[in-house]
Protein backbone atom coordinates (compact mmCIF):
# COMPACT_ATOMS: atom_id res chain seq x y z
CA UNK A 1 0.00 0.00 0.00
CA UNK A 2 3.21 2.58 0.91
CA UNK A 3 4.96 1.55 -1.88
CA UNK A 4 1.96 2.19 -3.95
CA UNK A 5 1.66 5.39 -2.54
CA UNK A 6 5.50 6.17 -2.81
CA UNK A 7 6.13 5.04 -6.23
CA UNK A 8 3.17 6.80 -7.65
CA UNK A 9 3.08 10.25 -5.53
CA UNK A 10 5.90 10.36 -2.93
CA UNK A 11 8.73 9.80 -4.84
CA UNK A 12 7.98 13.38 -6.96
CA UNK A 13 8.07 15.38 -3.36
CA UNK A 14 10.89 13.72 -1.19
CA UNK A 15 13.81 11.90 -1.64
CA UNK A 16 12.98 8.08 -0.84
CA UNK A 17 14.82 5.87 1.69
CA UNK A 18 14.23 2.09 3.10
CA UNK A 19 12.07 3.35 5.45
CA UNK A 20 8.38 3.16 3.33
CA UNK A 21 6.33 4.70 6.53
CA UNK A 22 8.94 7.42 7.00
CA UNK A 23 8.84 8.82 3.12
CA UNK A 24 5.08 8.52 3.12
CA UNK A 25 4.98 10.76 6.29
CA UNK A 26 7.34 13.54 5.20
CA UNK A 27 5.85 13.67 1.87
CA UNK A 28 2.50 14.49 3.38
CA UNK A 29 4.07 16.89 6.33
CA UNK A 30 7.02 18.28 4.89
CA UNK A 31 7.47 21.48 2.86
CA UNK A 32 7.42 21.32 -0.89
CA UNK A 33 8.49 24.09 -3.63
CA UNK A 34 5.39 25.91 -5.06
CA UNK A 35 4.77 26.58 -8.34
CA UNK A 36 4.52 30.22 -7.66
CA UNK A 37 7.46 30.35 -5.97
CA UNK A 38 8.53 31.69 -1.74
CA UNK A 39 8.64 29.28 0.26
CA UNK A 40 8.48 25.73 0.82
CA UNK A 41 4.50 25.30 1.75
CA UNK A 42 2.88 22.05 3.10
CA UNK A 43 0.20 20.23 1.20
CA UNK A 44 -2.29 22.30 3.02
CA UNK A 45 -5.53 22.05 1.28
CA UNK A 46 -7.18 20.96 -1.48
CA UNK A 47 -6.96 16.90 -3.30
CA UNK A 48 -5.04 14.30 -4.53
CA UNK A 49 -6.13 11.49 -6.70
CA UNK A 50 -3.17 8.43 -6.95
CA UNK A 51 -3.18 6.45 -9.91
CA UNK A 52 -0.49 3.85 -10.61
CA UNK A 53 0.94 5.85 -13.89
CA UNK A 54 0.06 9.87 -13.33
CA UNK A 55 -1.16 11.32 -10.48
CA UNK A 56 -3.39 14.58 -10.64
CA UNK A 57 -3.46 17.08 -7.07
CA UNK A 58 -4.82 20.48 -6.89
CA UNK A 59 -2.52 22.65 -4.92
CA UNK A 60 0.12 23.56 -6.92
CA UNK A 61 3.78 22.01 -6.51
CA UNK A 62 6.39 22.72 -8.31
CA UNK A 63 6.75 18.81 -8.38
CA UNK A 64 7.54 17.55 -12.29
CA UNK A 65 5.63 14.20 -12.21
CA UNK A 66 2.37 15.45 -11.22
CA UNK A 67 -0.50 16.64 -13.17
CA UNK A 68 -2.37 19.29 -11.52
CA UNK A 69 -6.34 20.38 -11.92
CA UNK A 70 -8.27 23.24 -10.74
CA UNK A 71 -11.02 20.94 -10.83
CA UNK A 72 -12.80 20.77 -6.92
CA UNK A 73 -12.60 17.31 -4.96
CA UNK A 74 -16.50 16.46 -5.85
CA UNK A 75 -15.84 17.27 -9.46
CA UNK A 76 -12.36 15.14 -9.81
CA UNK A 77 -13.38 12.32 -7.54
CA UNK A 78 -16.86 12.15 -8.99
CA UNK A 79 -14.80 11.79 -12.68
CA UNK A 80 -12.62 9.56 -11.10
CA UNK A 81 -15.23 7.01 -10.19
CA UNK A 82 -17.64 7.34 -13.39
CA UNK A 83 -14.32 6.76 -15.34
CA UNK A 84 -13.25 3.65 -13.07
CA UNK A 85 -10.99 1.72 -14.97
CA UNK A 86 -10.80 -0.85 -12.70
CA UNK A 87 -7.16 -0.16 -11.71
CA UNK A 88 -6.35 0.63 -7.71
CA UNK A 89 -6.46 4.25 -6.62
CA UNK A 90 -6.08 6.40 -3.99
CA UNK A 91 -8.14 9.61 -2.88
CA UNK A 92 -6.99 12.03 -0.53
CA UNK A 93 -8.32 15.28 1.25
CA UNK A 94 -5.70 17.93 2.19
CA UNK A 95 -6.33 20.16 5.01
CA UNK A 96 -4.82 22.40 7.52
CA UNK A 97 -3.61 19.16 9.43
CA UNK A 98 -1.39 16.69 7.63
CA UNK A 99 -2.77 13.42 6.59
CA UNK A 100 -1.62 10.60 8.66
CA UNK A 101 -0.39 7.60 6.85
CA UNK A 102 -2.51 5.29 9.10
CA UNK A 103 -5.17 7.11 7.27
CA UNK A 104 -3.90 6.04 3.76
CA UNK A 105 -6.41 3.26 1.81
CA UNK A 106 -6.56 2.33 -1.92
CA UNK A 107 -9.54 1.98 -3.37
CA UNK A 108 -9.94 -1.32 -5.40
CA UNK A 109 -13.56 -1.60 -6.07
CA UNK A 110 -16.40 0.73 -6.14
CA UNK A 111 -18.63 -0.96 -3.75
CA UNK A 112 -15.55 -0.13 -1.31
CA UNK A 113 -14.83 3.33 -2.24
CA UNK A 114 -12.26 4.92 0.21
CA UNK A 115 -11.79 8.98 0.86
CA UNK A 116 -8.40 9.66 3.01
CA UNK A 117 -7.90 12.66 5.25
CA UNK A 118 -6.38 14.13 7.92
CA UNK A 119 -9.63 13.42 9.93
CA UNK A 120 -10.04 9.75 8.90
CA UNK A 121 -11.15 7.57 6.55
CA UNK A 122 -14.48 7.90 4.68
CA UNK A 123 -15.86 4.38 3.06
CA UNK A 124 -19.03 4.22 1.05
CA UNK A 125 -20.60 1.94 -1.75
CA UNK A 126 -20.43 3.87 -4.68
CA UNK A 127 -23.08 1.73 -6.37
CA UNK A 128 -25.73 2.55 -4.05
CA UNK A 129 -27.39 5.67 -3.06
CA UNK A 130 -26.03 6.81 0.26
CA UNK A 131 -28.22 6.03 3.49
CA UNK A 132 -29.73 8.74 5.61
CA UNK A 133 -26.99 8.45 8.03
CA UNK A 134 -23.85 8.00 4.98
CA UNK A 135 -20.91 10.00 4.65
CA UNK A 136 -21.09 12.96 3.38
CA UNK A 137 -18.60 12.84 0.11
CA UNK A 138 -21.25 9.98 -0.99
CA UNK A 139 -24.23 12.16 -0.49
CA UNK A 140 -22.08 15.09 -2.50
CA UNK A 141 -20.97 12.89 -5.13
CA UNK A 142 -24.25 11.31 -5.19
CA UNK A 143 -25.78 14.58 -6.24
CA UNK A 144 -23.37 15.74 -8.72
CA UNK A 145 -23.97 12.06 -9.97
CA UNK A 146 -28.04 12.80 -10.61
CA UNK A 147 -27.07 16.78 -11.84
CA UNK A 148 -28.72 17.66 -8.55
CA UNK A 149 -26.74 21.38 -7.22
CA UNK B 1 -5.15 -27.57 16.29
CA UNK B 2 -9.25 -27.52 17.20
CA UNK B 3 -11.83 -25.73 14.53
CA UNK B 4 -13.52 -23.38 17.70
CA UNK B 5 -16.49 -20.81 17.87
CA UNK B 6 -15.78 -18.47 20.56
CA UNK B 7 -18.07 -16.13 22.13
CA UNK B 8 -18.06 -13.48 24.12
CA UNK B 9 -21.70 -12.51 25.89
CA UNK B 10 -21.28 -8.51 26.85
CA UNK B 11 -22.56 -6.57 30.15
CA UNK B 12 -21.82 -3.14 28.34
CA UNK B 13 -21.45 -2.03 25.01
CA UNK B 14 -18.32 -2.05 23.08
CA UNK B 15 -15.91 0.91 21.94
CA UNK B 16 -13.90 1.09 19.09
CA UNK B 17 -12.04 3.16 17.25
CA UNK B 18 -12.84 1.01 13.81
CA UNK B 19 -10.71 -2.23 12.41
CA UNK B 20 -11.74 -5.89 11.78
CA UNK B 21 -10.98 -6.90 15.59
CA UNK B 22 -9.73 -9.97 14.34
CA UNK B 23 -9.48 -12.51 17.49
CA UNK B 24 -5.59 -12.99 16.82
CA UNK B 25 -5.44 -9.12 17.32
CA UNK B 26 -6.81 -9.80 20.77
CA UNK B 27 -5.03 -12.59 21.53
CA UNK B 28 -1.43 -10.75 20.72
CA UNK B 29 -2.63 -8.25 23.00
CA UNK B 30 -3.21 -10.31 25.48
CA UNK B 31 0.64 -11.73 24.85
CA UNK B 32 2.24 -8.52 24.38
CA UNK B 33 0.86 -7.84 28.39
CA UNK B 34 2.40 -10.80 30.23
CA UNK B 35 5.62 -10.83 27.32
CA UNK B 36 5.98 -7.42 26.44
CA UNK B 37 7.74 -8.17 23.13
CA UNK B 38 5.84 -7.55 20.11
CA UNK B 39 7.63 -10.34 17.89
CA UNK B 40 7.30 -12.72 20.54
CA UNK B 41 4.08 -11.82 21.62
CA UNK B 42 2.93 -12.52 17.54
CA UNK B 43 5.19 -15.94 17.44
CA UNK B 44 2.91 -17.57 20.64
CA UNK B 45 -0.26 -16.55 19.22
CA UNK B 46 -1.93 -20.37 19.54
CA UNK B 47 -3.69 -20.26 16.26
CA UNK B 48 -2.92 -22.06 13.17
CA UNK B 49 -0.74 -20.20 10.61
CA UNK B 50 -1.24 -20.71 6.84
CA UNK B 51 2.07 -18.74 5.36
CA UNK B 52 1.52 -16.08 7.43
CA UNK B 53 -1.88 -16.35 7.50
CA UNK B 54 -3.92 -16.68 10.94
CA UNK B 55 -6.98 -18.93 11.34
CA UNK B 56 -9.10 -16.61 13.27
CA UNK B 57 -12.00 -14.90 11.95
CA UNK B 58 -12.67 -10.88 12.50
CA UNK B 59 -15.19 -10.24 15.42
CA UNK B 60 -18.92 -11.08 14.31
CA UNK B 61 -21.59 -9.09 16.32
CA UNK B 62 -24.96 -7.67 14.96
CA UNK B 63 -24.98 -4.06 16.80
CA UNK B 64 -26.71 -1.37 17.03
CA UNK B 65 -24.24 1.05 15.88
CA UNK B 66 -23.73 4.60 17.55
CA UNK B 67 -21.15 7.35 17.99
CA UNK B 68 -19.78 8.31 21.02
CA UNK B 69 -16.81 10.80 22.15
CA UNK B 70 -15.09 11.26 25.23
CA UNK B 71 -12.91 14.29 26.38
CA UNK B 72 -10.04 13.10 27.77
CA UNK B 73 -7.69 15.23 30.18
CA UNK B 74 -3.78 15.05 29.21
CA UNK B 75 -1.94 15.68 32.71
CA UNK B 76 1.43 14.63 32.78
CA UNK B 77 2.62 12.66 35.48
CA UNK B 78 5.71 14.94 35.15
CA UNK B 79 6.94 18.42 33.64
CA UNK B 80 9.57 19.42 31.69
CA UNK B 81 12.16 21.48 33.36
CA UNK B 82 12.22 24.66 31.64
CA UNK B 83 16.29 24.85 31.93
CA UNK B 84 16.47 22.39 29.48
CA UNK B 85 13.74 23.64 27.04
CA UNK B 86 15.02 26.70 24.34
CA UNK B 87 14.30 29.96 25.08
CA UNK B 88 13.11 32.43 22.71
CA UNK B 89 14.89 35.84 21.84
CA UNK B 90 14.00 37.59 24.78
CA UNK B 91 14.47 34.78 27.42
CA UNK B 92 11.12 33.75 27.53
CA UNK B 93 9.91 30.05 27.12
CA UNK B 94 8.29 29.37 23.56
CA UNK B 95 4.45 29.06 25.24
CA UNK B 96 3.33 27.34 21.96
CA UNK B 97 5.55 24.24 23.11
CA UNK B 98 4.01 23.91 26.82
CA UNK B 99 1.26 21.35 26.24
CA UNK B 100 0.84 20.37 29.61
CA UNK B 101 -2.59 20.69 30.25
CA UNK B 102 -4.65 20.30 27.85
CA UNK B 103 -8.19 17.83 26.89
CA UNK B 104 -8.55 16.39 23.23
CA UNK B 105 -11.76 14.44 21.94
CA UNK B 106 -11.72 11.46 20.70
CA UNK B 107 -14.60 9.80 18.32
CA UNK B 108 -15.22 6.09 18.65
CA UNK B 109 -18.20 4.15 17.36
CA UNK B 110 -20.29 2.10 20.13
CA UNK B 111 -21.49 -1.06 19.37
CA UNK B 112 -24.45 -2.64 21.64
CA UNK B 113 -24.73 -6.17 21.18
CA UNK B 114 -25.09 -9.26 23.43
CA UNK B 115 -22.78 -11.09 22.25
CA UNK B 116 -19.56 -10.99 20.03
CA UNK B 117 -18.47 -14.48 18.12
CA UNK B 118 -15.12 -15.09 16.60
CA UNK B 119 -14.51 -18.21 14.50
CA UNK B 120 -10.92 -19.92 14.63
CA UNK B 121 -8.50 -23.36 14.19
CA UNK B 122 -5.94 -22.98 17.35
CA UNK B 123 -5.55 -24.15 20.37
CA UNK B 124 -8.83 -24.37 22.32
CA UNK B 125 -6.84 -25.04 26.27
CA UNK B 126 -4.36 -22.02 25.30
CA UNK B 127 -7.41 -19.65 24.01
CA UNK B 128 -8.82 -20.45 26.96
CA UNK B 129 -6.30 -19.87 29.53
CA UNK B 130 -5.99 -15.98 27.46
CA UNK B 131 -9.31 -15.14 27.20
CA UNK B 132 -10.61 -16.09 31.18
CA UNK B 133 -9.05 -13.57 32.90
CA UNK B 134 -10.22 -11.30 30.39
CA UNK B 135 -12.89 -8.78 32.07
CA UNK B 136 -13.44 -6.37 29.15
CA UNK B 137 -12.69 -5.57 25.47
CA UNK B 138 -12.16 -2.85 23.25
CA UNK B 139 -11.46 0.80 23.77
CA UNK B 140 -12.44 2.69 27.20
CA UNK B 141 -12.50 -0.53 29.16
CA UNK B 142 -11.49 1.51 32.56
CA UNK B 143 -14.98 3.83 31.96
CA UNK B 144 -16.60 0.02 32.01
CA UNK B 145 -17.22 -0.25 27.87
CA UNK B 146 -16.95 -4.10 26.54
CA UNK B 147 -17.58 -5.84 29.62
CA UNK B 148 -17.62 -9.64 28.90
CA UNK B 149 -19.77 -11.38 31.33
CA UNK B 150 -18.86 -14.98 30.22
CA UNK B 151 -16.32 -16.65 27.35
CA UNK B 152 -17.59 -19.93 25.59
CA UNK B 153 -15.50 -21.91 23.49
CA UNK B 154 -17.20 -24.70 21.26
CA UNK B 155 -16.25 -26.78 18.80
CA UNK B 156 -17.55 -25.49 15.02
CA UNK B 157 -17.11 -26.58 11.20
CA UNK B 158 -15.41 -23.39 10.35
CA UNK B 159 -11.44 -22.41 9.90
CA UNK B 160 -11.31 -19.15 10.72
CA UNK B 161 -11.01 -18.12 7.21
CA UNK B 162 -13.98 -18.70 5.09
CA UNK B 163 -17.21 -18.99 5.97
CA UNK B 164 -20.05 -20.97 5.29
CA UNK B 165 -21.13 -19.80 2.05
CA UNK B 166 -17.04 -18.67 0.96
CA UNK B 167 -17.47 -15.66 2.07
CA UNK B 168 -14.31 -13.83 3.91
CA UNK B 169 -14.14 -13.70 8.04
CA UNK B 170 -10.88 -12.03 8.09
CA UNK B 171 -8.95 -10.36 5.85
CA UNK B 172 -7.06 -12.28 3.36
CA UNK B 173 -4.68 -11.42 0.73
CA UNK B 174 -6.05 -11.57 -2.29
CA UNK B 175 -3.65 -14.47 -4.00
CA UNK B 176 -4.05 -16.70 -0.33
CA UNK B 177 -8.40 -16.36 -0.89
CA UNK B 178 -9.80 -19.17 -1.90
CA UNK B 179 -13.52 -18.63 -1.12
CA UNK B 180 -16.22 -16.38 -3.24
CA UNK B 181 -14.25 -13.82 -5.08
CA UNK B 182 -17.07 -11.47 -5.90
CA UNK B 183 -16.79 -9.82 -2.37
CA UNK B 184 -15.56 -6.42 -2.99
CA UNK B 185 -11.54 -6.08 -2.48
CA UNK B 186 -10.21 -3.71 0.22
CA UNK B 187 -7.10 -2.58 1.38
CA UNK B 188 -6.25 -4.04 4.62
CA UNK B 189 -3.71 -5.24 7.16
CA UNK B 190 -3.61 -8.84 6.84
CA UNK B 191 -1.50 -10.26 9.86
CA UNK B 192 -0.43 -8.37 13.40
CA UNK B 193 0.18 -5.56 13.98
CA UNK B 194 -2.87 -4.65 12.29
CA UNK B 195 -2.47 -0.84 13.19
CA UNK B 196 0.64 -0.74 10.97
CA UNK B 197 0.54 0.32 7.61
CA UNK B 198 3.24 -1.80 6.28
CA UNK B 199 0.84 -4.68 6.46
CA UNK B 200 -2.05 -3.37 4.85
CA UNK B 201 -2.37 -5.18 1.29
CA UNK B 202 -4.88 -5.78 -1.30
CA UNK B 203 -7.58 -8.23 0.55
CA UNK B 204 -10.98 -10.17 0.32
CA UNK B 205 -12.16 -8.93 3.76
CA UNK B 206 -15.64 -8.80 6.02
CA UNK B 207 -18.37 -5.81 4.44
Amino acid sequence: MLAFFNDNFGRHLVEQTDDPVADARRALSSGHRMKKGGGPQRIASGWAIIRPAKSTMQFELAADGIEYSKQTRYEAFLAELENWDGTPRMFIEFAKRPVPVGNLFRTFDLRQVRICSPSGVETFDFTKAPEKDGCKTHKVLWKLKKGEK
Amino acid sequence: MDKLKITAHLLAPLVTGGGYMTLDGLLAALLFDRLHDVDAAHAAIPVRQTAGLLHASAAIMEPIRERVSFIAALRPTHSIDPDHVQKNKHGQLHRKFDTSLTNVMNSYAMLTAPTVTWYAEGDADRIGQLLAPVQFIGKRRAAGFGRVAQWQIEPDDLDGIEGTFGEPLRPVPVDMFKGDKTHPIVDAAWRPAYWNPIHRTACYAPT
